[in-house]
């Protein structure tokens, strides 16, 4: 069952997170604490679709490597879809591209198989 | 030396223009042809010429392999046994410390027994042996054999190591110190045989082409500095009037720029003296007294008395003499009017010539010194010669500077359009070059909003040949008592040919003032350049008319008809920029990418999401440039990165952030700067990076994206704030270069 909200879409247990156009602290913390309440609720996979977002700063970068963690901490997965080139640069840079499961739309990243290890597209 | 100095450049907030020069010798030193071609620095008195190869030292230190980068500084004074010490010592450790990445043997103080030993240390035994065969040499009191070593360390290294050596030398012209400890010519003799070397490159900085008399380094390229241009100079006394705090006008500014020769020195002590003092720069007259007290009892002054060195009132009189003069004047003149002998003469045209101040050919004697320079020589001469007190020849000089700056009010753009002009004819060098950039009605027609449209026949978009210059005036004497603008007249030959048919004279007009140039300015110039034709006899010759505010259609045709050249000042700025090195000249070919020089300042506030505002700015500025839309999103984040250290370091929660975007032919330069008290050093070294394996660190991250994203990325301290400057290049569009990959 699918159910899509303005900002996320829930496909069983996983979670679309639709992220806004610039990406700083307040824009953030608005996605740390969406993704803390779906992995409260029990959703083991997020992803992160970045197709409307433009920038993203450092201290965005900061957040979104808080959120990786705590997905991992509670045995769940996450993934990027939907990346501008500046912004696969961006993580790029401060190595999150190792990390994480990045995939060109949020169906593809919906639809993947559970991975080991690192894969970019 | 002080080479707590070499690594310690002078912070980009008070360093103007010289990137051309600096990017040039970079790429010579660092090319893959062996040896890279060495060049001859040459410029008057601090005109930054030290500056620039401290920043060749700094980037070929950490910016690359390819070579080991050595820098020494002469000094005018030493025995040949001091100098050998000095110079191998200097090689040597600055050899070990780029091979052993470690600058603090650069910077410290370290006996050369303690390089030797350092060498073994590290099997380096082939220059152990250089160090001891200076030991040597000195114990048995064999000078000669010691500076025979010292100056051929460079390539014994070359040849042991494999790496070639570059040596950066400051002030060559002082290795020909003839003092009462006698040095002699020694040294410049060995000098010039360890340089005419084939194995190793070198960049020379000195103060005139002098050097050069006698091709005794073969091949060399010269590289001229002079005083920053008029955009430059204003814009640097613009910044430094910010930084200290300076109430100034920006028209009083360029004035002031303009009557210090863009001179980076003078324009730094004027600021500094007027945040000093407390004045103000926004008047002629607050120009005039800040000037004058600088000139008399301030920094520039110092300076001047300690550089020219006069030895003898005698010095002071021909100085005087030569500096009043309009022409070059003979040495039998000045002995006569003086009653010197010949020898009296020689050693006085002698030390002044050493000195910068005079230029000596064939028994004619020219003033090579600046207006400054004149002034402080009018000083002097009248105090010291005359006895006039102090206040009265500051008086006089203060009433001077006002008429001329008065004057300067209103024909400034004439002054600087001619000397413009007169500098690029000067620079022309058997570059090729756009046609349509000679032809103004072609090119106005193509050129809109900033940007050159290419034709599809592309006739317009073919290039010529343009003359190798080898001398150019102005005609004021030749022409005395003619109206019109200023003509110029360079002389020059084709194609690398120097025969009588390869002979070219361009004769250029330049209308200053503020009306287009129309039918009678035409007329008057084709029969001034009729007369002016009989003077040379030129197998071929150039007709060339720059006007400040175009053409008129009658006048275009005139000179469609005639065959003269027009040109307004954006063309001018377009061939200006082109010519300053071969890449540029090379880049000038490229028809699409014809874009002048343009500035815009935007101020941010302290405000939620202001940065959004910069991106905003850099996506216009960008997209008009030709930027493609990765590097537009890679120059936004680059740029937000830098907005949010700024507001972040700022003092206060207030303060605002000031950005300065420059584009140019081939880049844009941001500079954001704030009101803060540093930047994070920590993050801007990029060393705080995490050790742990597992997800990178969380805060951190500006400075290496701001790297990561833009081509080149500077941080300095300036005083009451901070400034970063990012650099992106215009690689053309579609060729998939811009927007470098991450």
């Amino acid at each position: 069952m699918v159910k899509k909200y303005r900002n996320f879409k829930e496909i069983g247990d996983a979670v679309v997170i639709y992220s806004d156009n610039y990406i700083n602290d307040i824009e953030g913390e608005k996605l740390e604490d969406l993704c803390a309440s779906y992995l409260d609720r029990g959703f083991t996979r997020i992803v992160i679709d970045f197709s409307e977002t433009d920038l993203v700063n450092s201290i965005g970068v900061s957040i979104l490597i808080g959120i990786i963690e705590k997905v991992r901490d509670s045995k769940g997965r996450i993934s990027f879809s939907g990346l501008k080139r500046v912004n696969h640069d961006i993580f790029s840079i401060v190595g999150l591209t190792k990390h994480i499961q990045i995939f060109d739309t949020e169906e593809d990243a919906v639809n993947a198989r559970a991975r080991q290890g690192m894969v970019t597209t | 030396m002080k080479h707590r100095a070499l690594f310690a450049t002078c912070p980009d907030g008070e360093f103007f223009g010289r990137v051309s020069e600096i990017d040039s010798i970079l790429r010579r030193a660092s090319s893959e042809r062996r040896p890279a071609p060495s060049i001859l620095l040459f410029g008057g008195r601090w005109t930054g010429k030290t500056e620039v190869l401290r920043r060749v030292f700094h980037n070929l230190f950490w910016g690359q392999a390819r070579c080991v980068p050595v820098y020494y500084q002469f000094k005018g004074y030493g025995t040949v046994e001091d100098f050998s010490e000095d110079y191998l010592k200097e090689v040597l450790k600055q050899y070990l410390a780029f091979r052993m990445r470690e600058p603090k043997f650069v910077r410290d103080g370290i006996s050369l027994d303690k390089i030797e030993k350092l060498l073994v240390d590290n099997d380096m035994y082939g220059l152990a042996d250089i160090a001891a065969l200076h030991r040597e040499a000195r114990k048995s009191g064999d000078a000669s054999a010691a500076l025979k070593n010292a100056m051929h360390a460079p390539l014994a290294i070359t040849r042991l190591s494999g790496i070639p050596v570059y040596m950066i030398l400051d002030d060559i012209d002082l290795a020909e110190y003839q003092g009462p400890l006698g040095r002699s010519t020694a040294v410049a003799r060995e000098l010039i045989s360890s340089l005419s070397s084939s194995d190793f490159s070198f960049v020379a900085a000195a103060s005139s082409r002098r050097v050069l008399e006698g091709g005794v380094f073969g091949s060399i390229e010269a590289m001229e500095l002079n005083g920053l241009d008029e955009d430059l100079s204003s814009s640097m006394m613009i910044d430094l009037c910010r930084q200290y705090g300076v109430d100034a006008d920006t028209e009083m500014l360029k004035l002031a720029a303009f009557r210090l020769d863009g001179n980076p020195m003078y324009l730094k002590s004027l600021v500094w003296a007027a945040a000093k003092s407390g004045l103000k720069l926004k008047s002629l007259k607050d120009f005039a007294d800040l000037y004058t007290q600088e000139l008399f009892d301030g920094n520039i002054g110092f300076a001047l008395r300690a550089a020219m060195g006069l030895k003898s009132i005698n010095d002071l009189r021909v100085l005087h003499a030569c500096s009043g003069a309009l022409f070059p004047v003979s040495d039998e003149d000045l002995m006569e009017r003086f009653r010197f002998s010949a020898p009296e003469m020689r050693e006085i045209l002698n030390s002044l010539s050493g000195a910068g101040l005079v230029e000596v050919n064939l028994g004619s004697v020219r003033w090579a010194g600046d207006s400054t320079v004149k002034d402080f020589v009018y000083f002097i001469y009248e105090t010291r010669v005359k006895g006039r007190s102090s206040d009265e020849v500051r008086t006089y000089l203060a009433r001077e500077v006002l008429k001329q700056g008065f004057d300067f009010k209103g024909s400034r753009i004439s002054v600087s359009l001619f000397n413009e002009a007169s500098g690029i004819v000067r620079s022309f060098n058997n570059q090729k070059i756009l046609k349509v950039l000679f032809r103004n009605q072609a090119f106005n027609s193509k050129f809109k909003n900033g940007a050159y449209k290419v034709s599809a026949d592309r006739k317009e978009d073919e290039e010529f040949d343009l003359p190798q210059v080898v001398g150019s005036f102005d005609t004021m004497r030749l022409e005395s008592g003619e109206a019109g603008p200023p003509i110029l007249v360079a002389h020059g030959f084709q194609n690398g040919r120097y025969d009588a048919g390869s002979e070219v004279v361009w004769i250029v007009s330049v209308k200053d003032s503020p009306s287009p140039v129309n039918l009678g300015d035409v007329e008057n110039f084709l029969r001034r350049s009729m007369i002016l034709r009989e003077n040379f006899r030129a197998a071929r010759l150039v007709r060339w008319m720059i006007g400040r505010d175009g053409f008129t259609a009658e006048a275009q045709k005139k000179m469609d008809s005639e065959g003269v050249y027009s040109s307004d000042p954006v063309q001018l700025r377009i061939i200006k920029e082109g010519l300053g090195d071969v890449d540029g000249a090379s880049r000038l070919r490229t028809a699409e990418k014809i874009v002048p020089v343009k500035e815009f300042e935007v101020v941010l506030p302290s405000a939620t999401k202001a940065e959004l505002v910069a991106a905003r700015a850099v996506e216009e500025i960008g997209t008009e440039m030709g930027f493609d839309e990765v590097a537009i999103g890679q120059m936004k984040a680059a740029l937000v990165e830098a907005c949010i250290n700024g507001f972040e370091h700022s003092r206060n929660r207030t303060a605002r952030v000031f950005l300065r975007f420059v584009s140019s032919v081939d880049r844009l330069t941001i500079y954001v700067q704030n009101t803060g008290v540093d930047f994070d050093a920590a993050a801007a070294s990029g060393a705080s990076r995490d050790a742990e394996a597992g997800l990178p660190r969380k805060r951190g991250w500006g400075f290496e994206l701001m790297r990561g994203l833009m081509d080149e990325v500077r941080m300095e301290k300036v005083r009451g704030g901070a400034k970063i400057v990012l650099v992106k290049y215009l690689v053309k569009k579609g060729d998939g270069r811009n927007g470098q990959e991450v």
